[in-house]
């Protein structure tokens, strides 16, 4: 899974993955220090993750192995809210510590 | 999903029967928040009815069969959505709607 954080939201009414109620988000790619790397994806939220959070995604195959998401045509999924993350002892990333 | 714009059409005479009748069109992906494309350029099949200089996104891989277009085709980038508006940082930076206007159209 990979590091990204949430942008801002995209918005289709003309679409085919027959997935209901679903919240298109705008993510950026990011480190594991939160820093942006200018690559934007466009995911299916499925935790309510908000503005500037980081998130989790999950790409592939592996997306429609959800109950909302089985036989759709889904390749980007935000499957977590990152509340921190730990390198080699330290703290690198804390949601407590985001503005 | 990855963000594209509709370039234009891709014919193809030899082809398997599968992709008979399917529409095969010319993506170039575009940069999220200038929507200025990438020079990145893919095939993808449609099956939402896209249109040249309509931005929208793909989905590549095994997930692109899951559509009712696509089931048991030989597809791996399956244009899913025409994209009507995009939102960054609070910002509306792509409206479908206003898209013939300045610098955010084609």
């Amino acid at each position: 899974m990979n590091l990204a954080r949430v942008r801002g939201t995209v918005v289709a009414t003309k679409r085919s993955d027959n997935v209901e109620g679903a919240k298109w988000l705008l993510v950026e790619e990011c480190d594991q220090k939160g820093a942006g790397k200018g690559e934007y994806l466009v995911a299916l939220d499925m935790v309510g993750a908000d503005r500037g959070q980081v998130v989790l995604l999950t790409q592939g195959s592996s997306c429609r192995w959800t109950l909302r998401t089985d036989d759709r045509p889904m390749d980007t999924l935000v499957v977590a809210i990152v509340d921190a993350i730990d390198q080699a002892g330290s703290t690198v990333f804390a949601l407590r510590n985001e503005e | 999903m990855v963000l594209a714009r509709v370039k234009g059409t891709v014919v193809c005479t030899h082809k398997p029967e599968a992709l008979e009748g399917l529409r095969l069109l010319l993506l170039e992906k575009v940069d999220a928040v200038s929507l200025k494309g990438k020079g990145e350029y893919v095939v993808g099949i449609d099956s939402v009815g896209a249109n040249a200089g309509e931005i929208v996104f793909y989905v590549s891989g095994s997930s692109a069969r899951m559509t009712e277009t696509t089931k048991g085709k030989p597809s791996d980038a399956t244009i899913i959505a025409i994209v009507d508006v995009i939102e960054k940082d609070g910002v509306l930076t792509y409206e479908k709607s206003r898209a013939g206007e300045g610098a955010q159209g084609a």
